[in-house]
């Protein structure tokens, strides 16, 4: 393309000013639609709704190649349109970031900002439009870019196709992703959850669960004020969590020393601990603090104590008392059993980052009674459906290649001379 | 080796960086000046990595949770980016800069260490773990050397060409890694709350970053009219990076974050 100097708008090749202007038409009409007719019903959107959308757009790009020389194709696919696309996902993602979200989609939209929108932004109409554009320009490009294959150029089309592939497939599989949380106590078989309206509903899958269990982190100990029950000193707080191979720590001015430490431990009669693997059991430490100053020695056992068993602390002084935080969870595994209609079972440990898949779900430890910590009797799961997800991964994996050839390559046609000079 | 060792590894590091950002503008004029730079350069690496592999080994998890710890890594990557890259393009200028910049960060770290306890929460144990913050602060590393070299294009008339040749190749390839580690992210999202993009605000902005990253390079594809729109887009994407980073914590919009730690 020619550059022109007394560029002509609206006339000649199309460029930067064009594509402002209409980039900045989307975005208005996306705020008129939302203002005048509310938020997207995406339930509208389901299979096969979806599924005829992307067909359509997958025809519109291939139509394109019949105009791919076409100026006004050239501009649709062209830099400055493709920058002005980006600038305007850019300023909505923005938006996004700075405007608390709503969980759910706008349902009381109050003020101007929720009425344009702006607090559920990624299910606005604004944003959707822009979204929709960027897959037409972007499935032209490619298309146009397909017309006349160049090996050569193969990072371009990693990068570019696994983009448009991720994009289309998140969008449009979005409306078809089912997400529940389903409540398993232990020893029961449960197979109904709430859905989004609040109403029960059963789900192709049942859960059995054997047995739920945690590993705990050792716990910290402090030094609080006794009245107030607020950790010391005020302005940030001493803490040191249990480490027998580092004993020896200092809080809130008095040197504690760890004497014995018992991850498992009961509470014997004499108020001393011992070790017990069981359910009930609870961390307890034997200690000894020494006040620097005035040489005080208090020595005794501590815990946190849970469900099973009460605290323990040990009163330094009248002001000042030692004791023991609640273990922060290590890892937590349900051990469960999974039915489906066509009579298979499947055996699994469910953790965190370790989901089961089950045909066309998956299942995600989720959380457990946080009061109850170990001892808690149930186990939540999260069960996912999203059909779409293969097609994310496998754009997922062409831009994994695009990344890695523009970091190998950096700008291909750039190379450096003796001199220091571009080539 | 722990927090209290640091200081011992840091300000060592801190000097022999120092030391080869100055020698590194005698080696037109002194000899030896370039071997003594290299050297100089590659014992300050060398301790500083030293710190980090004790400190793992320690630690008995990766130092990459706390905002203290990728301030470590970021400190290691862009003195170990800024001297490659120094060895490939001979800039004396960009030695002296990352030298300079990852000595400030060890300096923070210094300063206002945020120590954290060994406790790793069950969604951060994870093959993911490492590879995405790894991938992540590698290209922060590479993204902040550009955004020097915008400053020095933005100082000069034209032509920017000998700049362009640096910046394209730097932004290129952080861009790469900004992408690796948000698709392993993703990946690792998947694994963990059972949906790769959640719109966090912290995925949001990261997002956000990408983006303008991606606006510098099709900007470049515009030709020489667009050069000083190009240089200018790279300090305040590099703004938008560090919102990402560390003042993500700090919005209104993501006090319901899960990647607050």
């Amino acid at each position: 393309m020619k550059q022109t100097n007394n560029h002509i708008l609206w006339q000649t090749s199309w460029k930067y000013t064009e594509s402002i202007i209409v980039t900045s038409t989307i975005i208005i009409a996306g705020f008129v639609l939302q203002i005048t007719v509310g938020s997207i019903n995406f339930s509208l959107l389901a299979a096969p709704v979806n599924l005829l959308l992307g067909g359509v757009i997958i025809l519109l790009c291939i139509a394109s190649l019949w105009y791919r020389n076409s100026s006004l194709m050239r501009w649709f696919t062209g830099v400055p349109m493709s920058v002005c696309l980006i600038a305007a996902l850019l300023s909505l993602s923005l938006l996004m970031g700075l405007t608390p979200q709503l969980v759910n989609s706008a349902k009381d939209a109050v003020g101007l900002f929720a009425r344009l929108g702006f607090n559920s932004m990624a299910v606005s109409w604004t944003f959707v439009l822009i979204y929709v554009t960027i897959l037409l320009s972007l499935g032209c490009l490619i298309a146009r870019k397909m017309c006349r294959f160049r090996v050569k150029e193969w990072a371009f089309y990693m990068n570019h196709a696994g983009l448009w592939l991720t994009l289309f497939a998140a969008g449009l599989g979005h409306v078809d992703m089912e997400r529940y949380i389903i409540l398993v106590y232990e020893g029961k078989t449960e197979w109904r959850v709430n859905s989004a309206n609040g109403n029960m509903k059963e789900l192709p899958i049942a859960i059995h669960l054997n047995d739920f269990d945690m590993e705990e982190y050792p716990p910290s100990l402090t030094v609080i004020d006794s009245a107030s029950g607020m950790p010391l000193p005020d302005t940030s707080p001493d803490y040191y969590q249990i480490d027998t191979e580092t004993p020896e720590s200092i809080l809130n001015g008095w040197s504690i020393t760890l004497k014995q430490y018992i991850h498992q431990a009961i509470r014997n009669s004499d108020s001393t601990y011992s070790v017990a693997s069981m359910p009930g059991a609870a961390p307890a430490a034997k200690i000894k603090a020494v006040h620097p100053e005035n040489g005080t020695e208090v020595s005794g056992w501590i815990s946190c104590g849970n469900r099973a068993q009460p605290y323990m602390m040990l009163p330094l002084n009248e002001q000042q008392t030692v004791v023991m935080t609640m273990p922060k969870p290590k890892r937590f595994m349900s051990d469960i059993e999974v039915y489906t209609p066509d009579g298979t079972v499947r055996k699994s440990i469910l953790e965190v980052n370790k989901p089961l898949k089950v045909g066309s779900w998956t299942i995600y430890q989720y959380g457990y009674d946080n009061n109850a910590g170990r001892l808690s009797a149930y186990s939540s799961m999260e069960l996912v459906y999203d059909p779409w997800a293969i097609a994310v991964y496998a754009g997922f994996i062409l831009m994994t290649l695009g990344a890695v050839a523009m970091i190998w390559n950096g700008r291909l046609i750039k190379r450096v001379t003796k001199k220091g000079e571009c080539k | 080796m722990t927090w209290n060792n640091f200081i011992y590894f840091a300000l060592p590091a801190v000097a022999l960086w120092l030391a080869a950002g100055i020698t590194v503008y005698g080696i037109k004029t002194h000899r030896h000046a370039s071997l003594f730079t290299n050297i100089l350069m590659l014992a300050g690496i060398a301790m500083f990595a030293l710190f980090i592999t004790g400190f793992w080994i320690n630690i008995e998890r990766p130092p990459m949770r706390t905002m203290g710890e990728t301030r470590l890594w970021y400190s290691f990557f862009l003195s170990a980016t800024g001297y490659l890259a120094y060895c490939r393009w001979k800039y004396t200028w960009l030695l002296s800069f990352t030298a300079l910049i990852a000595s400030v960060f060890v300096l923070i770290n210094l300063l206002k260490p945020e120590i954290h306890s060994k406790n790793l929460m069950p969604a951060l144990q994870s093959i993911w773990f490492v590879p995405h913050v790894t991938s992540y602060i590698l290209s922060y590393a590479m993204l902040g050397a550009a955004t020097v070299g915008s400053f020095i294009g933005l100082r000069k008339t034209r032509p920017y060409s000998n700049i362009f040749c640096f910046l394209d190749n730097m932004v290129y390839a952080g861009f790469g890694f900004l992408i690796l580690g948000m698709l392993m992210g993703a990946v690792w999202a998947k694994e963990a709350w059972g949906h790769y993009w959640s719109w966090d605000p912290k995925e949001t902005w990261a997002f956000v970053t990408a983006l303008a990253y991606l606006a510098y390079i099709h900007i470049r594809q515009s030709g020489a009219k667009y050069e000083k729109t190009a240089l200018w887009i790279l300090p305040v994407a590099f703004i938008l990076l560090m919102i990402t980073w560390v003042g993500v914590n700090y919005l209104p919009s993501a006090q319901e974050s899960i990647h607050a730690y």
